[in-house]
């Protein structure tokens, strides 16, 4: 026992002064009218009524829900297609499952920028708008991210992107584990591959796909990195998703407790996830 | 089966391309000069190739301070990460004592909150500290991603080793701590590096709390000064692409060294088929 809190001391500390104490900061300065240089006023529930009636921040409630769904279906469907084909691939597939990861472990700014220049209006730095151009298939440049829907489509796609080979790969991994024998005898009662897909392979992967699901939503409905690098969440609000929002409140207009508030309405929906997603996790871990 | 396997080389070619093709071009304008990035000259592969944004960035812009700045960071991180990570993982793994499974819990809930809830108060608590605008506030806030994940990882690592080893060590005479040092270290060591590997990405990757933590330019990292190139008036767009390749090559060589590990590591750790 003595040995057991001797060990865990050091994370006790980090979790009770860097993660529990700042947190319940957060929940305080959201009751507070806190402004950069002046001492914060108890506002009781004044920040969150003003953010349900304001107008700007239900549009950042549904840009977040719009870039979080159509990044997570995006990537539950190319992760499935790329585990199909690398399982499908006989030979090198070490190398190959390798070489489609590298996205995964790139800095998530640096993806940013990359796909802001590939989406550039400007030829010289734009890939879509140079190769469209050189093939003549476009006579003037677009400018893709100069409207709302080509905005979030750029940043969902950055996201996808970013994103799809980790989902690739977790699917390879329950896709290998599901054992041969179900398909033969699939086989021999004359189930064709698309039958054996949808009765064998898709129920073998559900566990891992609720897992990535599930996982991916709680980390994309709080992405900031790529939203604020490509777009800073315009034009106007049409990219604006909670900690983008929360940023700009908090460090632009410097309105500390109404920005704190902006993230603490995403705690629901975290209590509601996390348990979920820990009970999968803990579970495969005792199995 | 002919078939399928058209479809898997039709398929692996269309990923392939994908995944590429965005480096490419990056790397590709990384060694364009100014003019053909700015006429759209020779789109597809830099013709005359040159190497004047590579030295540009070493001598005209901050890009050297930011990557020691980066660097200092990472390693920093990555060793108060694997100390703490290692003493609770071991912990968990192998003590018997109340609240155990709720520590585990606990370990995999923090995992779970995002940065982006925190950074306001955390803000406010480092400045009190008298942390902000110096690498004191990176290498304060960093173990809080850092530690709950690495920790998860090496629960499952330290678990997955047979208990029995360090127990016929403690038979023959050893003390705990020697069976630890000789017998379960080294095993483990495997698992102890691809953690301390993901500690060290994940804070070389870093920009939120880095972007709010720090204003003064000199003392930032890579990821917030690539965003200082691209806003200041200076239009280096070639500087800009061979910075993102320099913090990029790091990253990917450490992984190609340890690809498998790191992919077994996952599998093991957290999200298992």
């Amino acid at each position: 026992m003595g040995t057991a809190v001797l060990l865990l001391l050091p994370l006790f500390v980090l979790v009770v002064c860097l993660i529990a104490y700042p947190f319940y900061r957060a929940v305080w300065l959201s009751f507070t009218d806190k402004l950069v240089g002046y001492p914060e006023r108890w506002v009781g529930l004044r920040n969150y009524l003003y953010l349900i009636h304001d107008d700007t921040f239900r549009t950042v409630v549904r840009n977040s829900f719009v870039f979080t769904v159509a990044s997570v279906a995006l990537k539950v469907g190319t992760g499935l297609l790329m585990a199909l084909v690398l399982h499908a691939t006989w030979r090198w597939r070490n190398f190959f499952r390798g070489l489609l990861l590298l996205p995964w472990i790139t800095s998530t700014v640096i993806i940013a920028l990359t796909w802001r220049w590939m989406f550039d209006a400007f030829p010289g730095r734009g890939f879509f708008n140079s190769v469209l151009l050189d093939a003549s298939l476009i006579s003037r440049p677009i400018a893709f991210m100069a409207t709302p829907e080509g905005a979030m489509a750029a940043v969902v796609v950055a996201n996808w992107w970013r994103g799809f080979p980790f989902f690739g790969v977790s699917y390879l991994a329950g896709m290998q584990s599901i054992p041969g024998e179900l398909y033969e005898a699939a086989s021999v009662d004359g189930a064709g591959s698309w039958r054996r897909f949808w009765h064998i392979t898709l129920p073998g992967l559900k566990h891992v796909m609720l897992v990535t699901i599930l996982l991916t939503f709680i980390f994309t409905i709080n992405d900031f990195n790529i939203i604020y690098v490509m777009t800073r969440g315009g034009p106007g609000s049409a990219t604006q998703v909670f900690a983008t929002y929360s940023y700009e409140v908090a460090f632009n207009q410097l309105r500390w407790g109404r920005g704190v508030t902006i993230s603490i309405f995403v705690v629901p929906l975290l209590i509601a996830l996390i348990p979920l997603v820990s009970r999968y996790l803990l579970r495969e871990r005792s199995a | 089966m002919t078939g399928w396997k058209a479809a898997a080389i039709v398929g692996l070619a269309a990923f392939g391309l994908v995944v590429l093709v965005p480096f490419w071009w990056i790397a590709s304008m990384s060694f364009k000069t100014y003019e053909q990035i700015q006429f759209a000259q020779s789109i597809y592969v830099p013709k005359p190739f040159t190497w004047e944004n590579y030295t540009g960035l070493w001598l005209e812009t901050r890009f050297p301070l930011w990557l020691r700045n980066s660097a200092i960071t990472a390693v920093v991180v990555t060793a108060l990460t694997t100390v703490i990570s290692c003493l609770s993982g071991y912990a968990v793994a192998r003590l018997r004592f109340p609240g155990r499974e709720s520590v585990a819990s606990l370990i995999l809930i923090l995992y779970l909150v995002p940065p982006a809830l925190l950074f306001i108060p955390l803000y406010r608590v480092l400045a009190e500290l008298g942390a902000t605008n110096s690498l004191m506030a990176l290498f304060l806030s960093y173990p809080t991603f850092t530690v709950p994940f690495c920790t998860w990882l090496l629960i499952g690592f330290f678990k997955a080793l047979p208990i029995e080893l360090e127990e016929a060590a403690m038979v023959d005479g050893a003390t705990r701590v020697q069976a630890l040092r000789r017998v379960l270290l080294p095993l483990a060591a495997p698992g102890i590096v691809a953690s301390a590997i993901f500690a060290f990405t994940l804070s070389w990757n870093e920009f939120l709390y880095a972007l709010i933590f720090i204003q003064d330019e000199t003392m930032t990292t890579v990821p917030v000064g690539l965003n200082l190139l691209i806003y200041g008036d200076v239009f280096h767009w070639g500087q800009l692409m061979a910075a993102s390749v320099i913090t990029t090559v790091p990253v990917v060589a450490l992984y190609m060294f340890i690809h498998r590990w790191m992919v077994e590591g996952l599998a093991a750790g957290s999200v298992k088929g």
